[in-house]
């Protein structure tokens, strides 16, 4: 199990546009190492291109993203999830023609040539993988195929997977989007326990009622760049994010 | 196809539920491999032994196919491309640098793998529409270079390679070849079976699916798609050396040419490209098609309507191929297909009365 919580993630000068638009604008945000930290902004405000660009799914413009000391501004993504930062997307994605216990073994790190020859269902990452599953509490669907389950648990198993591959921070874009109140409640603890076991966590929610309870710190996204920035109860009656959000 | 309330429970029962179906299966296959290898005993017709090495050579190319295509979704389009570098390596090694036959053979999938290497890290920075593109132009470039520098392809005139061995009639050739084509064939199935079961395996199938998402999960995709793509030059190139032993005979257009690569995917998709013995059943289904129309019509451009009209109706009709499509009946009509689901309502109410709310499946 991950103790690191040391693990930092800074972000310097980060831009991207689209065209003309600004998507991200010479964003630097330094994150809590070993908290829960969460982002949030206005629909558009350039949350989830600010993902893409610090796991390089997508090319930034310019600036720097460091990771563990790590400058990883030119990194792949492969690269920067094996160093240790794991991530979700906004739109659930799994691997729909795998079973659900296939999805947890795509994300068993490889770090040797072994892998070229050693079999994929080896007992001890099955037995990882059942333990997550238990966690996030789809164990029973093992076997099924990942697009017959349902979409509440699809977003359980991307969670699950990416925890399979024991990062230390663990980004994820609106956990709670479209998923029932009982089910938020089951995630928001999962989050509290695992990062009480030492994980960092970036979280992007819109579910302001999550955000509160759940964040130790509270980045405010508008334009592109954060506006704000500190702990929950002092970000909630800042001006500038009642501005942001209610667009004066 | 199913409905949603029982999949929690058939996932459970998946194990159990394809048993059945493996035993038939692994039936089917041990009644097809028997008669694959009685067959050339039977018969001293060199029409007929020769259309079976045809068809092993289709079987071979196909499943080196499979190991881009079936594993990491990569269409290639121009992979006669490896099939006319294994031909001509094999014959010059042997006209040229006069080494022996099977050290040429040997040497063939070696050499056309290294090759492979850089040609992939091009290719392979561009995905769908475009990596065909790529696969297109490169066999075409392929095809010509190999009919302008005559002195090491001897051009359109060709190139002939001796027969390997001595004193063998004409049908004893076909029967000798036949078995090597087996041989070499086994060996392929074999290693993409190593790769279907292995970790690496896994990841390459996480790129056929989502490859920006197997990157996010770690998978060090280039690597993956890098190396499926040597294996499948290496395959490729193995079936090339051998039609250059058997044939004797080579030619820049036939050896480089579009309409090979498109047999390939057509084979592959049609037996269904994430089976172990998919491309084999496609080989097997184009090829005896193939040479019927051949025999009944003539070396006419028909069959290329022909062709052109079943990779429409499979892309169509059946997306995921031939065996998984009939597997689909009998999972559909099979009796035990009912059963089964009986008992997971029963054991799907027993799970959630014992779980009751915490379950987060119950939600839908
Ligand atoms: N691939 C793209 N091409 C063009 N424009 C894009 C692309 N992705 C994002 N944008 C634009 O960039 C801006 C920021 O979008 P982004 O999705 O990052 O916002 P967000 O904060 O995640 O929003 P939401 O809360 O709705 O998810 C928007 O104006 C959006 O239209
Ligand atoms: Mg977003």
């Amino acid at each position: 199990m991950s103790t690191g919580s040391g693990v930092t993630l800074e972000v310097h000068g980060l831009s991207k546009s689209f065209g003309g638009v600004k998507a991200v604008d010479d964003a630097t945000v330094e994150f809590l190492p070993g908290k829960i930290n969460a982002l949030i902004g206005p629909n558009g405000s350039g949350k989830t291109t600010f993902f893409n660009c610090v796991t390089r799914m997508i090319k930034a413009d310019s600036g720097t993203v460091t990771l563990a000391g790590k400058d990883v501004t030119r990194s792949t993504p492969d690269r920067i999830a094996r160093l240790g930062l794991g991530r979700s997307f906004q739109v659930c994605r799994i691997f729909p023609r795998m079973t659900v216990m296939e999805n947890m073994l795509v994300a068993v790190r490889n770090p040797t040539v072994s892998a070229l020859w050693r079999g994929a269902h080896d007992p001890e990452q099955l037995e990882r993988a059942r333990g997550w599953l238990r966690r996030v509490g789809i164990d029973h669907l093992e076997h099924a195929e990942a697009r017959n389950i349902s979409y509440g648990q699809q977003k359980l198993l991307e969670l699950a997977g990416v925890l399979m591959a024991d990062p230390e921070i663990v980004m994820l874009d609106e956990p709670a989007g479209g998923v029932n109140p009982a089910l938020i409640g089951r995630i928001s603890t999962l989050i509290r326990e695992l990062n009480a076991e030492g994980r960092t966590f970036i979280v992007v929610e819109h579910n302001m009622d999550m955000v509160m309870s759940l964040s130790d710190h509270v980045f405010v996204f508008d334009r592109g760049r954060p506006i704000a920035a500190g702990p929950p109860a002092e970000v909630q009656s800042d001006p500038r994010v009642l501005e942001a959000y209610l667009g004066v | 196809m199913r409905n949603d309330s029982d999949l929690q429970a058939t996932g459970r029962w998946a194990g159990l539920r394809r048993s059945p179906q493996r035993m038939t299966g692994l039936t089917l296959v041990v009644v097809v491999a028997v008669f694959a290898l009685v067959f050339p005993m039977t018969t001293s017709t060199g029409y007929l032994l020769s259309t079976g090495v045809v068809i092993l050579n289709y079987a071979l190319l196909a499943t080196g196919w499979n190991f881009m295509g079936g594993f990491t979704g990569y269409i290639s389009l121009g992979h006669a491309a490896y099939f006319g570098l294994g031909c001509y390596t094999t014959a010059i090694l042997i006209d040229r640098v006069e080494l022996s036959w099977w050290l040429a053979l040997a040497l063939t999938p070696v050499i056309v793998g290294l090759i492979a290497v850089p040609i992939g890290i091009a290719a392979l920075r561009v995905r769908g529409a475009s990596f065909v593109i790529v696969t297109i132009a490169f066999v075409l470039i392929l095809l010509l270079v190999s009919q302008s520098w005559v002195s090491l392809t001897g051009g359109s005139t060709g190139i002939m390679i001796p027969r390997p061995f001595d004193g063998l009639t004409r049908v004893e050739h076909h029967r000798v070849f036949y078995y090597i084509f087996v041989a070499a064939l086994v060996l392929a199935l074999f290693v993409w079976w190593r790769i279907d079961r292995s970790r690496f395996g896994m990841g390459l199938k996480a790129v056929r699916e989502d490859e920006d998402k197997a990157r996010a999960l770690g998978v060090p995709t280039f690597w993956a798609k890098l190396i499926a793509f040597v294996w499948s030059a290496v395959f490729t190139s193995l079936a090339g050396g051998l039609y250059a032993l058997w044939f004797g005979d080579l030619d820049p257009v036939f050896q480089f040419s579009i309409l090979m690569g498109a047999y390939m995917v057509l084979m592959a998709l049609l037996g269904g490209v994430r089976e172990l013995y998919g491309p084999v059943v496609g080989a097997i289904v184009v090829g005896l098609s193939i040479e019927f129309f051949k025999a009944e019509f003539g070396d006419t451009q028909f069959h290329l309507v022909a062709t052109g009209l079943l990779l429409a109706v499979v892309v169509l009709f059946m997306p995921e191929g031939v065996i998984p499509a009939v597997r689909g009946l009998f999972t559909r009509f099979g009796p035990q297909a009912s059963s089964i689901r009986e008992e997971t309502a029963e054991q799907l109410a027993a799970r959630q009365d014992a779980v009751g709310a915490t379950t987060p499946g119950s939600e839908s």
